[in-house]
């Protein structure tokens, strides 16, 4: 049996330094061992630890697509106000080519084939947006456009300097099957996108509900404008999806620390409709 | 298979089991009695009503190598620390703490990831389960009668001991229990009377008296949902918590734990030990945000993962009515009493 605590050596492929803060980084990882890779076997959604010996580990969500072959991705941001966060700042000094652990894949991925036939509305803030990269990415691979509906995209960040994966940004929006809208809470003489608030312009883009699931990452104030939007589209709570975030330490589901309710999240989730969170003490 | 042995000569027995390889045991100190890895045959004591702490230690170790790793300039390698854990024993496990492990193998073995520590230790110990004597009376802060826990039930014990006039009573109930009777030669054949003495005690213990109500675990699971929300009710039952964690740490069935790397120079060692969602920093994130600031909400978790959560999740209560959380408590919370008032509120 595969000790799920034991981590498998991965090498930084690649770092590349998301917003103008440089507080956020994404790191391309390739698997040390042929057979590692193999066995990490992931969907979008899921997530792992990464560990750095000595230092911990971090629950980060993975995102790369499966479809991407060769690495895995990860966007880290340097965690702690207050305190440093040991395992992302050691992270963030890491330099390309050196060798952490990963454990994983972790939780349950986006419910693809719930997904199928259906239109999506993907709605990001922040650096908030990986996992979401994943599943767009995912989606829009030549074998797999075809299972899914339309594509449309919001993705808000406070500054332009804070838009995470801008060059694949610029990619998408030359793509006709799929509809990017890209927003900034304020934006600067550069900026000729749009502004505003993320609830705001999905007010505004209005997607159909008929049909269509929307998938929802963002930081808890986005989340709480952004619902009561698509509540007014009539998007359904089994058809409103998003993933939680809690402390974790083994994600496995036993060291106790994401429990909330009947659920580990880092087991059970990290991925759940609206319907399922309605079905949970108000506890996170 | 029913064996026996003078209680005078419990040292020989200790002494054959301590031949064989590791053995917990309870051992007596000023502080009261505990589970210990026995070093000197004179060291068990079978003398007690109830350990302060459970035994759970013998699987669940309060702190536990996982990891070894050598920090190196290039590509530090870690080594899982699964090396052969020796076949043990535990003696002189209660009824109620033998249960317990039935409790922790769901969490442990289920939710299709096996923990590979736990499940090392269990399949190579053997417990030798304790039942209560008609003679010892419960304590007054048990309940394990609630938990329909009978205090002379064998059920999850490889061996069963029990106390008969001047003897010890050992029932081989499993496989692995009758082969260590078997090589246990200096021990005499139970009589016949015994096996009746023994079947006698099993069903008296069922009508043991502890503090009792009445609980069916699945309307317990959903009224605590619907208390969940209930601020003023919570607040007002952890008033005098101070969050120390007492609760969790004898508890049998607490299982949280925190994974922490220590390195000495460039030797470290990865390791989990004992957590309690009763500490604040349990759930505090990195980014400073705490989903349970408060002592109210973190008492609430704590009696609904054990009395809702746990229910819905692996169809079981978490909590086998031991009472060492009402006993060790420094200001007299009384988890029995709590979910007797939450159920009837």
């Amino acid at each position: 049996m595969q000790n799920p605590y034991l981590p498998m050596p991965v090498r930084v492929i690649k770092v590349t330094t998301e917003v103008d803060t440089g507080e956020i980084k994404t790191f391309r990882l390739a698997f040390v061992n042929k057979e590692d890779e193999e066995r990490f076997d992931y969907l979008p959604g899921q997530f792992a630890e990464l560990s750095i010996y000595g230092k911990g580990e971090s629950p980060i969500g993975i995102a790369s697509s499966p479809t991407q072959k060769g690495y895995i991705e990860f966007t880290v941001q340097r965690a702690g106000t207050v305190v440093p966060g040991q395992v992302t700042s050691a992270l963030h000094d890491l330099e390309e080519g050196a060798i952490i652990g990963i454990r994983g894949p972790l939780g349950h991925p986006w419910p693809l084939e719930f997904l199928e036939g259906k239109n999506i509305v993907v709605v990001g803030g922040g650096f908030a947006f990986t996992t979401l990269r994943s599943l767009v990415n995912y989606m829009i691979y030549e074998e797999n456009r075809r299972r899914f509906g339309k594509i449309s995209i919001i993705y808000g960040a406070r500054l332009p300097g804070l838009l995470c994966y801008k060059d694949e940004l610029a990619l998408w929006g030359k793509r006709d099957d799929l509809d990017l809208c890209v927003t900034v809470d304020k934006g600067n003489e550069a900026w000729e996108g749009r502004e505003g608030f993320v609830p705001a312009i999905c007010k505004d883009v209005a997607p159909c509900a008929e049909n269509a699931v929307a998938v929802i990452c963002g930081p808890p104030i986005m989340i709480k404008y952004t619902l009561p939007v698509f509540f007014n589209l009539n998007f359904s709570k089994e058809n409103i999806l998003t993933s939680l975030e809690m402390r974790m330490k083994c994600g496995i589901g036993k060291c106790g620390r994401c429990n909330v309710g009947s659920k580990y999240i880092c087991n059970d989730g990290p991925v759940f409709s609206l319907a399922e969170l309605d079905a949970l003490p108000r506890d996170f | 298979m029913l064996r026996k042995i003078e209680q005078g000569r419990f040292g020989e027995l200790i002494e054959a089991l301590l031949a064989r390889g590791p053995l917990y045991a309870p051992v007596r100190d000023d502080r009261g009695v505990n589970f210990q890895l026995i070093r000197k045959a004179s060291e068990p004591t079978l003398d007690f009503y109830n350990t302060l702490q459970s035994p759970k230690l013998a699987w669940f170790p309060q702190s536990e190598d996982l990891i070894r790793y050598r920090l190196a300039k290039g590509e530090t390698k870690g080594e899982a620390i699964s090396g052969p854990v020796a076949p043990t024993v535990v003696l002189g496990m209660r009824p109620w703490d033998v249960k317990s492990l039935a409790i922790m193998d769901l969490l442990f073995l289920g939710g299709g990831k096996e923990d590979p520590y736990w499940l090392e230790k269990r399949r190579l110990t053997t417990v030798i389960g304790y039942g209560l004597a008609s003679e010892e009376e419960p304590d007054g802060a048990d309940f394990f009668r609630t938990l329909n826990i009978g205090a002379a039930d064998s059920d999850g014990s490889d061996v069963f001991l029990l106390k008969k006039d001047g003897d010890l009573l050992l029932e081989g109930i499993t496989e692995r229990g009758k082969g260590l009777l078997g090589e246990l030669t200096f021990l005499k054949e139970g009589t016949e009377e015994d096996e009746r003495y023994l079947v006698a005690a099993k069903a008296g213990g069922k009508d043991r008296k502890t503090r009792f109500f009445d609980l069916d675990a699945n309307a317990a699971a959903d009224k605590l949902k619907a208390v969940f929300a209930d601020n003023t009710f919570w607040e007002k039952e952890a008033e005098g918590c101070i969050s120390c964690g007492t609760c969790t740490f004898v508890c049998p069935t607490c299982h949280c734990f925190d994974i922490a790397d220590e390195t000495l120079f460039r030797d470290g060692v990865r390791r989990r030990f004992w957590d309690a969602c009763m500490f604040t920093d349990f759930t505090l994130e990195a980014s400073g945000h705490n989903p349970r600031p408060r002592t109210f909400q973190r008492l609430r978790q704590k009696i609904c993962h054990k009395y809702s959560f746990y229910i819905e999740k692996f169809g079981v209560v978490s909590c086998v009515g031991c009472g060492r959380c009402t006993r060790l408590c420094p200001v007299n919370i009384d988890i029995f009493s709590l979910v007797a008032r939450a159920v009837n509120l």
